[in-house]
């Protein structure tokens, strides 16, 4: 994927450049807001990771909305330092896809870039979906295995539907609760591993191979090998 | 002087001065006006009329007619004061009961006031001259001596009164000055107290209610809450100091010793993954902390709106469902389905999650844990999660909510020790309480809100 970091911040830049570097992606820096407008709004990109604070007199936000107001519906992940509710509120309202907190793992933002860069491409409009042998019918509400019906709690399968909708990709337990549960908190103790667990009995002990993935320190992957 | 002038006490005080000084110039006018001058009015209005009277004789009947007027009233002597003379165009005397035309008088017309000397006697005598037809000049008077005598002993009445007065204003002024300086530097002793740094000064109150006995108890509660938020900022930085010391201790550590000892590769990336970790505890404190001071500063209270609070748990406890389920943990919800309150869903979410993740953790195991909600009679709304592990100890109880707070009990399992802080937190943004009671065996953590909505 071709990326464009804008973020004055030189050592975070290198961190989150270098990891995408190493993840097989093509990256422009920017370290202000002219800059990084000036590369917006001239290339394609398929993603902008964008820093809240900017110097020269261009922010994150300013940014976001002349694009927005030019037509341009590049995702863009929002990074800041602001962690309040307000903050993050504001910046998804001036058009921005996703909203992440310093510090942070790599592995999260790269799960998350991964997932906005999915949505923006595909359409929610499949009625069924699949890895595998593992069928998921959304009309039905049903979920089959190699042709054996698994029934599942509600929950359970709203896990499994967003698990379907980024097959292959990393998501995190932070994306899973917030977009599963929809809950903006840390819970403490890691209930997101103990659901997963769950969820692995039902979908993956019986059969082969295996395609519930757990990624070590970042999350999950649900995929074959 | 400039700077006398801008204090308030000396501006009160020559203000009532002032005032005082004014007021009673007014009084002595008045009654100046009321008696003296009365006097004065009541001569002049005599004086007219005679002279009228005789200007009219001379008219009506010629200066025969005058004349006769002018003796009869001499003769009668009616009024043994009043002083007449009629006089031809060259001042000599026609008729009266003076000698001659007064030369203090001379031929300007109109009022005066002169001293005539009459039996040997020098007498204050006011006059009145006027012209008449043919060339007569005409002189009507009174002897005032007796009146110019009560005049002026009004008038030294009324000096020594206006002089009293005048002091009376400076003492007076100076003792509403001394009074409020009194007050003032009170108030300012007190607050250089504080300034200095001793939060727990109050200001003197008397009994009575007067303003500044109310702008002392006004300060005096300001004092009372700023001492009890700095209390709150002081204990919460020691807290901070000293809970993220430890894992920074920690992780200082782990890293030191990885650059002294230059173990081989496989046990350094081990022991980096650690040190990852401890920052990401480090960090979780960090946001946790954060997330309070945001719901301490009431900057949530702009997301809030009508709950259905069976919702709202239910989607908590399934949450935790298979948390206790591995644990052996008989989860039960029961919140009936009409309960509604105003607030923060998302905060209300985590409240009553960290209440069954502190069930979960400190709670028996197998066991069972009870999330339940009901309004009380009053019409406040509470939201209980028991448990039957060993409870906390009432001496632990009061603590238990504060900051990096860990029981003796609680101390080896993984946690901020700031779960309940947050609990508590959520509760006062809503304007409720937590409370922690003895389940017997076990704890009850109730979080009561105020009456919300009516279903």
């Amino acid at each position: 994927m071709k990326i464009l970091l804008v973020e004055d911040t030189e050592g975070v830049a290198q961190f989150v450049r270098n990891g995408l570097l190493e993840n097989g992606h093509v990256v422009d820096h920017a370290d202000n807001g002219r800059d990084g407008l000036f590369l917006a709004s001239s290339a394609r990109y398929d993603a902008i990771i964008l820093d809240r604070m900017l110097p020269g007199g261009i922010d994150g936000l300013a940014i976001i909305e002349s694009l927005r107001k030019t037509g341009n519906k590049t995702p863009i992940l929002i990074l800041s330092a602001l962690g309040e509710i307000d903050e993050k509120i504001k910046g998804l309202r001036a058009g921005g896809d996703d909203y992440l907190t310093k510090p942070f793992a790599f592995g999260e933002l790269l799960a998350r870039l991964d997932a906005l860069v999915r949505r923006a491409q595909g359409g929610d409009t499949e009625t069924t979906l699949a890895v595998a042998d593992l069928k998921m019918d959304l009309l039905a509400h049903k979920v089959a295995r190699a042709g054996q019906a698994i029934p599942l709690k509600p929950r359970e399968f709203a896990l499994l539907e967003f698990l379907l909708r980024h097959a292959g990709q990393v998501v995190t337990r932070t994306m899973l609760l917030e977009n599963v549960w929809e809950y903006h908190f840390d819970p403490q103790t890691n209930v997101i591993d103990v659901h997963m667990s769950k969820l692995r009995q039902k979908i993956d002990v019986q059969f082969e191979p295996p395609l519930l993935h757990t990624i070590r320190g970042v999350g999950y992957r649900l995929g074959l090998e | 002087m400039i700077r006398v002038l801008r204090s308030t006490a000396v501006r009160l005080a020559l203000l009532y001065a002032g005032v005082f000084v004014l007021s009673s110039l007014l009084l002595v006018g008045f009654l100046w006006w009321r008696t003296a001058a009365y006097l004065d009015r009541e001569v002049d209005a005599v004086i007219l009329a005679d002279a009228q009277a005789i200007g009219d004789r001379l008219h009506d009947f010629g200066l025969p007619g005058a004349i006769q007027t002018i003796n009869e009233r001499v003769g009668r002597a009616r009024d043994e004061h009043a002083i007449y003379l009629l006089a031809d165009p060259a001042l000599n005397p026609v008729a009266g009961n003076i000698d001659g035309w007064p030369l203090e008088i001379g031929r300007r017309q109109g009022w005066h006031e002169i001293q005539l000397a009459t039996r040997d006697e020098l007498h204050a005598t006011r006059f009145l001259y006027v012209a008449l037809p043919q060339g007569f000049q005409l002189l009507v008077g009174r002897d005032v001596q007796d009146r110019a005598a009560i005049r002026g002993e009004i008038l030294h009445g009324l000096g020594w009164s206006g002089l009293i007065a005048l002091l009376l204003a400076m003492g007076g002024g100076l003792l509403v000055r001394r009074g409020m300086l009194r007050r003032v530097d009170d108030l300012t002793r007190t607050t250089n107290a504080i300034i200095r740094g001793d939060l727990s000064c109050r200001l003197k109150v008397r009994d009575s209610t007067d303003e500044f006995d109310r702008l002392a108890h006004t300060i005096n509660g300001m004092l009372q809450q700023i001492e009890i938020l700095i209390d709150g900022v002081r204990g919460a930085s020691n807290a901070v100091a000293h809970d993220l010391r430890t894992p920074l201790t920690e992780l200082r550590g782990r890293l030191e010793a990885l650059l002294r000892t230059r173990p081989e590769a496989e046990k350094t990336f081990s022991e980096l993954g650690e040190a990852v970790g401890d920052l990401d505890r480090i960090i979780a404190i960090f946001k946790a902390l954060l997330r309070l001071a945001e719901i301490d500063s009431g900057a949530r209270l702009a997301g809030f709106k009508e709950i259905a609070l069976a919702e709202v748990a239910a989607e908590v406890a399934d949450l935790y469902a298979p948390v206790a389920e591995d644990k052996g943990v008989e989860l039960s919800c029961d919140v009936p389905s009409g309960l509604r309150v105003r607030g923060d869903p998302n905060l209300l979410a985590q409240a009553i999650g960290n209440l069954l993740d502190n069930a979960l953790k400190y709670g028996a195991s197998p066991g069972r844990i009870d999330l339940a909600a009901r309004r009380l009679p009053d019409g406040e709304v509470e939201i209980a999660v028991s448990d039957d592990g060993p409870g906390i100890p009432d001496g632990e109880k009061p603590r238990a909510a504060d900051r990096f707070y860990r029981g003796a009990r609680s101390r080896k399992i993984a946690g901020t020790g700031l779960g309940l802080s947050l609990v508590a937190a959520v509760a006062r943004l809503h304007g409720g309480t937590l409370a922690l009671r003895d389940a017997a065996p076990g704890l009850i953590a109730a979080l009561t809100l105020p009456a919300g909505p009516k279903p």
